[in-house]
């Protein structure tokens, strides 16, 4: 449920409540001052009849009485306390036997030495309009309260909240390795204010751990390249000692091995950092199929070793990319496809128009493919730096292409889509 | 010929000299940028050894100091940089090639000898090796003036040795010099083998003279007598 809506159904209830409160209240108090208003009236006309009685000694006519009913009744009774009490009122001059509610008095009155009960009735009917008009004026208030809460809602309310669903969109789209800082919000309200001062301050706090990340990762694998650098020119002058022997070799060879893995994780390592440094924007028209028979062509001897049947389906294509870069994507997914081959097995490079697959048998099991393209993520035979397809991916993504990879029961499936 | 290598670290350094001088080379060394400089006021050489990040300052103040006073040295960029942009700059201000550490010796070797033989040949495009001719503009080799036809791997591994001759070169480093940084071989040399052992079949049928010389699965030698 949105905010909005949630406060205004509370407002209303709120608000509604009160009112039928109010109104209640209302109709009750207005109910008790008309009621006394209406025993005052009774009161004086019964005076008006005592002093009728007083004057004239006798009781008076109905018709003396224009606007009230008036019933006597002998009774033995000498005294009673005058009573008030609803009661009905006819029309006298109506034949129908329509009854309206009244307001009756009740009171004993001695006339010649006899007691009468004497009752007269007066109608409520004005009052009761007034009733009428309190309860109609209460409904139209609620009415129109409930009208301007859902028009507050629906138009006011929205405007109110769109600072707050600028900032949701900014942290939405919100990239760590983007150099743009997001656009500050216009608004009036202290707390959207607040919430963006401290969505600012996250995110330049974010962005500068990031930095500070790639910096030491850069600085970190440069540093290394010149001891590197020492390791292997050392290695070279050893092995011109010819005093050496066969198992001295063995060991270098195995120092020449690790040094050379060791420089390569570090160029993969600078590698993704420059790709998220964009520091590789310039870019140029290239043709893609051509690209890849030249990789084709260098990756021959590397086929045949394993004795790699290669299928190609490639239509001419150009795609604008940094040349390097695709240099690299093309090498990536060409080593890996050979790599994580079996003997004697099969690729196959298809090309359309805007998809490219790379597709390799292989081990008969499929890999995760959420996890396929994360760094370090190799498989347990694996000498390479697991950061090939970690860099294809970067690559992709720097490029705004997307890279799959899918396992068919028999071949792995790696797919670019442009 | 005569070197001068400008690198700060002292290992490396080292390391070059040696491999250089057993050549008959004469080495000169620098560890900063302002030693150099004094060095090239007062001396020539035919091609100084370049490291970009040197304590008191940028590889390429040196390279507009040699361009400035028109000198003729040959410069070979040593750098841990692999960045283009590094690259197009120092080739831009005359360096003539560009190594990335790390590199094996005999590569830096290969590459200063072609640089060498790019800038003194002057007309003289003939490379000779005992009984071995070989022509660089045309990619052929003969021997005894009998062609012997190579592949382009082949040829490239024969000129690799030449400038390796008399030492020994690592199977590595020949791996690393046919397929560069492009394809991860990591440990199979199974290529090296195969284009080695034909190589060495084509020139034993020519000259009737194993030249090249395993080393305990370490690498090759080719001999020079």
């Amino acid at each position: 449920m949105k905010l909005s809506v949630y406060y205004t159904r509370l407002n209303i209830i709120a608000t509604i409540s009160v009112l039928l409160l109010g109104a209640i209240i209302y109709f009750f108090a207005v109910n008790y001052v008309i009621q006394n208003q209406l025993d005052g009236e009774l009161n004086e006309e019964m005076e008006e009849v005592t002093d009728y009685i007083t004057a004239h000694q006798k009781l008076p006519e109905q018709k003396e009485f224009e606007n009230e009913q008036i019933v006597f009744t002998q009774t033995n009774q000498k005294t009673m306390k005058t009573i008030y009490a609803n009661a009905f009122y006819k029309e006298i001059d109506e034949k129908n036997d329509d009854e309206k509610n009244g307001r009756a008095i009740e009171s004993i009155i001695q006339l010649n030495e006899k007691y009468y009960k004497v009752m007269i009735t007066i109608s409520r009917e004005s009052t009761e309009y007034f009733v009428q008009i309190i309860a109609a004026i209460t409904l139209t208030l609620m009415t129109g309260l409930f009208l301007i809460l859902f028009l507050i809602n629906r138009y006011l309310a929205n405007g109110l909240w769109e600072p707050f669903f600028f900032l949701l969109k900014q942290l939405r789209s919100f990239n760590v390795s983007e150099a743009v800082s997001p656009d500050l919000v216009t608004t009036k309200v202290d707390e959207f204010r607040e919430l963006d001062n401290a969505i600012h301050l996250m995110s330049s706090r974010v962005k500068n751990d990031f930095i500070t990340l790639k910096q030491f990762t850069e600085n970190a694998s440069h540093e290394m390249m010149t001891p590197l650098a020492v390791i292997t020119s050392k290695l070279d002058t050893l092995i011109q000692d010819e005093s050496l022997k066969q198992e001295h070799f063995n060991q270098i060879q195995d120092i020449y091995g690790a040094t050379n893995r060791l420089s390569r994780l570090n160029q993969s390592l600078l590698l993704l950092v420059k790709i998220e440094n964009n520091l590789f924007e310039e870019t140029e028209q290239l043709s893609l199929d051509r690209l890849i028979y030249e990789k084709i062509d260098l990756f021959q001897e590397l086929l045949n070793s394993k004795n790699i049947t290669l299928t190609t389906n490639i239509i001419q294509k150009s795609v604008t990319a940094n040349k390097q870069l695709m240099d690299i994507l093309l090498n990536n997914l060409f080593s890996n496809a050979i790599k994580h081959n079996i003997d004697s097995g099969t690729i196959i490079i298809e090309q359309t128009d805007n998809k490219l697959n790379f597709r390799n048998s292989g081990l008969l099991q499929a890999l995760d493919e959420k996890k396929v393209f994360e760094r370090f993520r190799k498989g347990k035979k694996s000498q390479g730096t697991g950061l090939g397809l970690a860099i294809a991916w970067n690559i992709c993504n720097f490029n705004n292409w997307k890279i799959n990879y899918s396992f068919d029961g028999s071949l792995h499936t790696f797919q670019i889509t442009f | 010929m005569k070197f001068l290598i400008v690198e700060d670290e002292q290992g490396l350094r080292e390391n070059i000299t040696s491999y250089l001088s057993d050549d008959g080379n004469i080495c000169a060394t620098s560890s900063n940028l302002l030693n150099a400089i004094d060095k090239l006021s007062d001396y020539e050489y035919d091609c100084v050894l370049l490291d970009l990040g040197l304590p008191d300052g940028e590889g390429f103040e040196l390279l507009k100091f040699l361009k400035n006073k028109m000198r003729k040295e040959s410069v070979l960029i040593i750098s841990a940089r692999n960045s283009l942009n590094d690259k197009i700059n120092g080739l831009n201000l005359g360096a003539d090639d560009y190594l990335i550490k790390p590199f094996h010796l005999a590569e830096l070797k290969a590459r200063v000898e072609a640089i060498y033989r790019r800038k003194e040949a002057h007309g003289n495009n003939k490379l000779i090796f005992n009984e071995i001719t070989i022509d660089l503009h045309g990619r052929t080799v003969t021997v005894n003036d009998i062609p012997v036809i190579l592949t382009r791997k082949e040829y490239d591994i024969l000129l690799y040795f030449i400038a390796n001759k008399g030492k020994v070169v690592s199977k590595n480093a020949i791996a690393e010099h046919l397929w560069g940084d492009e394809i991860d071989m990591h440990d199979n040399f199974y290529f090296i083998y195969t284009h080695i052992k034909n190589l060495r079949k084509k020139l034993i049928d020519a000259t009737s003279r194993d030249h090249l010389k395993s080393i305990y699965g370490i690498g090759y030698k080719l001999t020079c007598e």
